[in-house]
Formats: structure tokens, sequence, C-alpha cells
């Protein structure tokens, strides 16, 4: 018998240590370790922007902010080169990200849009801050709006700061109210007074018995249940409670608000008309329309001002947030210096400062957006006695809405159900209770 | 764990010579290469549809649907590869026992469920590679069953679902929604028929190799059988060389006879026939004569005593008599491991040549038959001295011999002894007991 006996322990070993060798440097290469190595580093810094305002004013001072921010955070490390892309749109820029992001070419540090921010989490495209925010003495997260910080907090770490943000409010025509002897209602007036203010309203002005002036356009189911407190669907977006309290009477109170146009649809030529007198839009809307240059263009044939959203009899005066975030990539290899250009970017009062200056939002610091020299600069670039304790009365109370992935798709089906149960007469709660189980089935069904 | 250490089969990877493509080798080969094969095509098509994603600017979308950045293109193919090497490279290390097997086949498979999500989970075939690597060794079946049993859970456990969610992995056919349905479902097709393909050869493996086994069982039986005759032909050439050397002994002995003493008979009937005519005609010649004729039968027994010398043991011849009796015993019992008392008293000198090489020649035959025929493990050897003759008394505690066959030497020692005279009687029933008396002759004869 030519039986062999194993005794290539030599061979053994090399062949284990080959295989140790190969799986190191898979380890390597997909862990992207490498790029941290010396002869691989450059000091550069990339940052992904997008070309103009956030808030979709073209006012020509695209990358001014953060070109003095680069400049600020260069004195500091002058050995470092912070480059960017111009000229990419707002509209392509999350396919461009994404695009880079595949290519493996992200930048170091990128701009991303409230509504994308949640992908870019979930993807893990996006580094957290959490031990660089605990190192840092120098850094104060309470600086800054909590609901505009709490915009970068996902999936249990804080994976963003918040640039700039823009607390949606309600527009109120003053022309109109002076009119009707109204006055400008409070920070913490209720559907009670919307209603009470819009059945005043809305009435035929040229005695034709054709109604032509209105109380409210604009303001939506989402309106209506954030300020009664609904929350549909959760915050995570895995099922949702139609059958709630607060959806009902936000519904009721949707009801009742359409009821008043008697079957009139109000459209936005009505409100730039001058002929309704409450519109829900975001802040950056009102001081762009505000200022001196822009506002021969739009809403300029009557006196307009803004207020808190109305609360409703179960929730609070809430504003939904839209914000501007800042985050890192989890691929950089600069961790430090993109962390000091991030704290440059949000954190530095003299550049937050500038977004009063050379855009439309407004600083998610509160001690920039709620000073005096702020409050000054928008009531001259607005023309108008801006009361400043309205702005940071909406900020307190401002949310800002979780883009889950199918955020989009349910909303349009919640859409349907409250437009399907606004234009029936059946009974509203059995209504929804039948909408209550659609929803959660397609919840259920919905691909994520 | 690992009593015995393991073996590969020996015909593993040569096989019978005519089936050289089926050896159990060759087929765990072409498994091998078909998984790099389907690896590559996959990594291939998914690096195909990533590119495609960029191209088509639909890279946002598909970050969305598969909710985690997908492992960089270049690195994909490079890493598979790679890792796919090191499996491969693991599998051809040989265990020597069950430990080192347990820990290559786990090693084994957390490469492969790397490779696995790697590659979106697309393809688990690789385990199969393990399943077969496994099999290689000589294991009982107990054994056996239950490293298939264990590998085989593995592998369901692999195609689940579990390690797709618990390492967020992206899914194959979410890595190919790039293309269109058709053409994905077609990729996919032929990924599953790949993946037929190595489990039909898996099968065709266990099946080639169990046969290779039991053909292995048919040759160790007919090596056995040939190892038998080998014996056999040995056994009969140890006889004939036993007869040779007889006639050898034999030739030599006539030879010596008629050498010495047919020489000197010769002479002597010579001389005295020239006596029987010398005798009446010159008495003193013939007395003459007779002295040398005596002188001859003196030279004669001379030569005689010679041979006989010649023919002696060569312990005897020099060593004095007790000596090599105590040599014969001790070397008897060092050489077999039989333990031998032995006694005798002390005076065995003054014997004759003849008396000492039967007394010599009967304990070396007794221990020969003892421990050759009767496999005793103890034998007693006391010898006597009485006044007139000499005992021995030999036993053992062998299996004994109830019928006594002539070729055990009891012949010869019987015909020696009855040369001096003596007698001899043995007992096979309870061991073998053999009782001689040899008389002394009373030293008449002077020595020359």
């Amino acid at each position: 018998m030519n039986l062999k006996k194993y005794d290539f322990t030599r061979q053994r070993i090399r062949r284990l240590i080959v295989a140790g060798l190969f799986i190191l440097i898979s380890l390597i290469i997909l862990s992207g370790v490498y790029r941290k190595w010396g002869f691989h580093r450059q000091k550069k810094i990339v940052v992904g922007v997008f070309a103009g305002s956030y808030w979709g004013i073209e006012n020509g001072y695209y990358y001014r902010i953060l070109d003095e921010a680069i400049n600020r955070f260069r004195q500091n490390h002058p050995d470092y080169e912070v480059v960017y892309t111009s000229g990419i749109l707002k509209s392509d820029y999350p396919e461009w990200l994404a695009e880079q992001i595949l290519e493996g070419e992200e930048p170091d540090l990128y701009f991303i849009p409230g509504k994308d921010l949640d992908t870019f989490a979930r993807i893990g495209a996006l580094h957290s801050l959490d031990d660089l925010i605990e190192k840092d003495s120098s850094f104060d997260p309470s600086s800054f709006y909590p609901s505009a910080y709490q915009a970068g907090f996902l999936y249990d770490h804080q994976l963003a700061l918040p640039y700039e943000c823009a607390p949606r409010m309600m527009f109120v025509n003053k022309t109109i109210l002076d009119a009707e002897g109204i006055g400008l209602p409070d920070t913490n007036w209720t559907w009670d007074d919307f209603l009470t203010i819009c059945r005043k309203v809305t009435r035929s002005t040229d005695g034709s018995g054709v109604i032509d002036q209105f109380g409210a356009y604009g303001y939506t189911w989402q309106d209506a249940f954030r300020a009664n407190g609904a929350e549909v669907p959760d915050q995570d977006g895995n099922s949702c409670d139609f059958t709630a309290r607060p959806v009902g009477e936000a519904i009721s109170f949707l009801d009742r608000l359409n009821s008043l146009s008697s079957g009139y649809v109000v459209s936005n030529a009505d409100f730039s008309n001058g002929n309704v007198v409450f519109q829900p839009m975001l802040f950056s809307e009102y001081r762009a329309y505000k200022s001196k240059e822009l506002s021969l263009k739009k809403y300029s044939g009557f006196e307009w001002d803004c207020v808190t959203m109305p609360a409703g009899p179960s929730g609070d005066n809430v504003s939904d947030l839209d914000t501007l975030c800042v985050g890192m990539s989890h691929k950089t290899s600069h961790e430090k210096e993109v962390w000091e250009l991030m704290k440059t970017l949000t954190f530095d009062r003299e550049i937050q400062e500038k977004i009063f200056d050379y855009s439309e939002g407004i600083s998610p610091l509160s001690s920039v957006t709620e000073s005096e020299q702020t409050a000054k600069m928008i009531r001259q670039g607005t023309g108008s006695r801006f009361n400043m304790d309205t702005l940071s009365n909406a900020m307190d109370k401002s949310i800002v809405p979780r883009y889950f992935k199918g955020y989009e798709e349910i909303n349009e089906q919640i859409s349907i159900a409250v437009r399907s149960i606004l234009d029936s007469s059946s009974n509203l709660q059995m209504e929804q209770i039948i909408w209550n189980r659609k929803l959660n089935s397609y919840l259920k069904n919905l691909d994520r | 764990m690992a009593e015995k250490p393991l073996e590969l089969y020996r015909d593993y990877i040569e096989g019978e010579p005519g089936d050289i493509l089926l050896a159990p080798g060759i087929i765990f080969r072409e498994m091998q290469f078909l998984n790099v094969l389907i690896l590559f095509v996959i990594t291939v098509v998914t690096v195909h549809a990533q590119r495609g994603y960029i191209h088509n600017g639909s890279a946002l979308s598909f970050l969305v649907n598969c909710g985690a950045v997908p492992v960089l293109f270049w690195k994909l193919p490079v890493c598979v590869m790679i890792l796919i090497l090191c499996l491969l490279l693991l599998l051809s290390i040989p265990c020597n026992n069950h430990p080192e097997l347990v820990i290559k086949l786990l090693l084994e498979y957390g490469i492969s469920i790397w490779i696995s999500a790697l590659t979106g989970f697309g393809y688990t075939g690789m385990v199969m590679l393990l399943l077969a690597d496994a099999m290689r060794y000589r294991i009982d079946w107990k054994k056996r069953i239950a490293y298939i049993i264990v590998i085989c859970v593995f592998y369901v456990a692999m195609s689940g679902s579990f390690f797709k969610s618990a390492l967020n992995v992206i899914p194959i056919d979410q890595m190919w929604s790039y293309y269109r349905v058709d053409v994905r479902n077609m990729f996919l097709g032929i990924l599953n028929m790949l993946a037929l393909v190595n489990t039909l050869i898996f099968v065709l493996y266990m099946v080639v190799l169990t046969l290779s086994q039991t053909s292995e069982k048919e040759r160790i039986l007919r090596l056995n059988s040939q190892l038998q005759v080998a014996n056999r032909k040995l056994e009969e050439y140890a006889e004939e060389q036993v007869r040779m050397t007889e006639t050898k002994e034999r030739n030599r002995l006539a030879r010596e006879i008629h050498d010495t003493l047919g020489h000197s008979l010769t002479g002597i009937i010579t001389g005295i026939e020239a006596c029987i005519m010398l005798m009446d005609i010159a008495p003193e010649a013939t007395k003459e004569q007779l002295r040398a004729i005596a002188e001859v039968a003196r030279n004669g027994i001379t030569d005689v005593r010679h041979s006989v010398n010649a023919l002696r043991p060569d312990a005897l011849e020099n060593l004095d008599f007790e000596q090599a009796l105590v040599k014969l015993v001790e070397e008897s019992g060092k050489s077999t491991g039989v333990r031998i008392d032995f006694s005798f008293p002390g005076t065995l000198k003054n014997l004759d040549q003849d008396e000492e090489d039967v007394i010599y020649r009967i304990v070396q035959e007794s221990i020969t038959n003892a421990i050759r025929h009767g496999r005793a493990s103890h034998i007693m050897i006391r010898i006597t001295h009485s006044s007139n003759d000499i005992h021995i008394h030999i036993a053992d505690n062998g299996k004994g011999c109830n019928d006594v066959h002539s070729g055990f030497g009891l012949h010869h020692m019987k015909e020696r002894v009855e040369m001096l005279k003596g007698t001899i009687s043995w007992n096979g029933e309870n061991g073998f007991v053999i009782d001689a008396t040899v008389p002394i002759r009373v030293d008449t004869e002077e020595d020359s």
C-alpha cells in the first residue's frame, strides 16, 4: 500500500501564509485604508456643492459664502487645497453626488438637500460625526436650533450639520386684513382663529355675489396634520395610525376650510393678485420676495407679512423646517480637516451671518438668527417691521420631516385618502378605518 | 478527538488507469474551475450594471433602492478573484486531523460568505466545494455524516436571508435591475443553470468518490491474497533451504568420513592383508607392519577426532561446557523474550565431547521446540548429576503436542541419546516435558 503521509508541514504553512496574505489584501482594498497611506494622500479637500441658491432663487451669489469659508479655513490650514466643481445645477446635484459615490470619487465634504439626507445616510455614505463632536470642546451643539441640529441626526448618529434652513410659515395679506379690520394673528393662534378670519374674509367684494376674496390657499393636509400633531405615517414610516383622533380633526378642519369657498378652487394667481389672505410658504420666500431687488416680481400689489402656522386643537404652532446640511464622506482621509471646514461653514458666526447677505435662508445658529444685527438686516432688506419673535417662535416649534424611503409614495397615498374622504359624504370615522387598512397594507408592501 | 490521522484516498488523483477523466480529484478540479467561472461572470455583469447606472443617470434611484453603497466597480472583480484564489488555496491544504479540518472548513466557510456577500448572495454554490473537500478524507461514516449535515446547515443558512440582512448586502437582482426585465431574467437564469451544473458535478463527484472507495477495498482484498501466496512460497522456500542444508551437511560428512576414516581404513586393510601374507614368512616384519598399521589407525582416530571437532557447535568449541550451556540459555531467552529457568549442578566437568554434545543438543533442541512449536513463554531446565549418569528434565508451559512429528528433532535426539546408551522420554499433554538420562563413562582411554 503506497499511502502517503502528509508531512509537508512546510508547504502547508506556506499556503496558509499566502491565503492569509490574500485575505489581508482583500481587506485593504475593500476598506480603502490605503487611501490614508502617505503616498496616496494628498492635502486636498474636495467639496460637493451645487450652483445657485438652495431656495430656488437665482441671486448670483452662488459660491460667495463657500469661497469665504474656504479662505477662512485656509488661513488655519495653508497647506490644504480646497476644490469644488462649479456649475452643477441643484436639480442635477443629487444624481451627480450618487454617480460620484458609485465611481468612488465622492467629495470629502458635501452639501445635502434635506430631502436627500436620509438616502445618503441610509446607504452609509456619511461619516458619523459623534466622535469628532465629542472630542471638540470648541463645538457646542446647543448653539444650533434643536430641530435644525436634529435634522442631521439619523440612524442613531449625528451624520450632518445644518448649514442653513427655513421654516414653513403662514403668509398674510395685510392689505385685506386691514380692509376687513382684522388684526394680525398672534404667534399662538389656532385653527379657530384661522377659520374665523377665513370665514370673515371669504366674500364677494364687488357685490356681484361671486366670491372673489378668499381665506387661504395652499394649506395642505400635511400642514393640517402637522399642526394637529397627527404623525402619519410614524417617524420611520413603518406604520401609520390613520384612525387617530388628530387625523379626524385635521380632516374635518380641512373640510370646513374648503367648504368656505363653496366649490371654487383657489389658485396661486389669486394670492399673487392679492385676493387671498393666507398662504403657507417657506420663510426663504418671504425674504426673497420681500427684498428690494425682487419685490417687483411677485406679490407686489399688496402689503404682506408672515406669522407662525396656526395650531390645531391637539397640536401646536408647528412648522416644517427645510434644511440644507453639510456632511462628511465616509471615505474621507482628512477627517480632522474636513471637520474644521464643516465647522467653519456651519458653526462660524461670521460665515453664518453671510447667509443673511447672500442667501434667503436663515442661519441654524440661534445666536446669529436672533441677533440685533440680523433683525436689522431683515428689516432693512424686507422694508417691513418684521417681528423677530415670530421667527424664533417658529424655529423653536419647527419639525424636520424624515424623508425615509418611500416617503413620496406613501404621502401620495395619504393625499389620495384625504382627498377621497373630503370628496365623499360618508361617515368620517368609517372612512378613516377603511383607509387605515389600505394605507397600512400599502406600507407593508412598499419595497424597502 | 483525533486519535487517528486523516488520510486522503490514495487514488484520489490518479484514478484507475482506464478512467482518468473520472477520478474524483479531476472532478473536484473541474468544480473549482466552474466556481471561478461563475463568480467571474457575476462580477463582470455586476460591474457592467453599475457602470450602466452612471451612464443612464439613474445612480441616485439605484442608491435609494439598494440602501447601501455598493463595492466600487474595480474593487469587486479584483477582490472576488483574490478571495476565490484564497479559497482554492485553502482547499488544497491537506489536514492531518479533525481539529485541523474543522478550522479549515470554518475558514473556508467564512471566505465563502465573504465572496457571496460581495456578489450579492447571487451564488452560494462554493459551499459544495467545502463539502467535496471534506469528503476527500478517510472518515468513518458517522463523522462523515456529521460533517455533511453541518456543512449543509451552513449552506442553507447562507442561502437564506440571514446574512443578506445582517451584512446589509445589496441583492444581486437589485444590482442587476439596471437591465431590462427579460435580460435580467436571462442572466439570473444562466446563473441558476451554472449553479445547477455545479450541483450536478458535485453529485457526480460523490458517486465517483464512493465507487473509487469500493474499488480500493477490492484492491486491498486482492493485495491480501497476493500476500498470502507470497507467504506460502516463502515457507516452501524455507523448507527447501532446510533440506538443502541437510543434504549439504550429509555430503560434507560423507566426504569427511571418506577422507579420514576411508583413507585410514584402506591403509589398515592393505596393511593387514600384507600382514596375513607375511605372518608365516617373516613374523618380525609382520610385527613391524602391524606397528605401522597401529600408527595408521591412531592417525585415523586423530583425524576422526578432528573431523568431529569440526562438526561441534561453536560455543562448545570455544567455551567450556558449562559456560556454553549458560550462554545458550541466556541468548535464547534474550532473543525470544521467553523466561528460561536453568539449574545444573556445578560438577558438569570431565564429560566426554560426545556426551557434552548430546546434552547441549538436547537443551538446544528442546528450547527451539518449546518456542517454535509450543509457543511457550516459560521454560524450566534442570540438569542433575548422579554417580553414573546425568538426568535432564526440561518442561515448558506451551501448548504441548499429542502426536509427535519426526520433524521436531526428537528423533535425532533419541538417536543421539541411544548412541550413548541413554534413555529419553517425552510427554506433550500438559506443556511439553522431556526427560533424558545419559550414562557417563568413567574415563579409561587416555588422550593422545
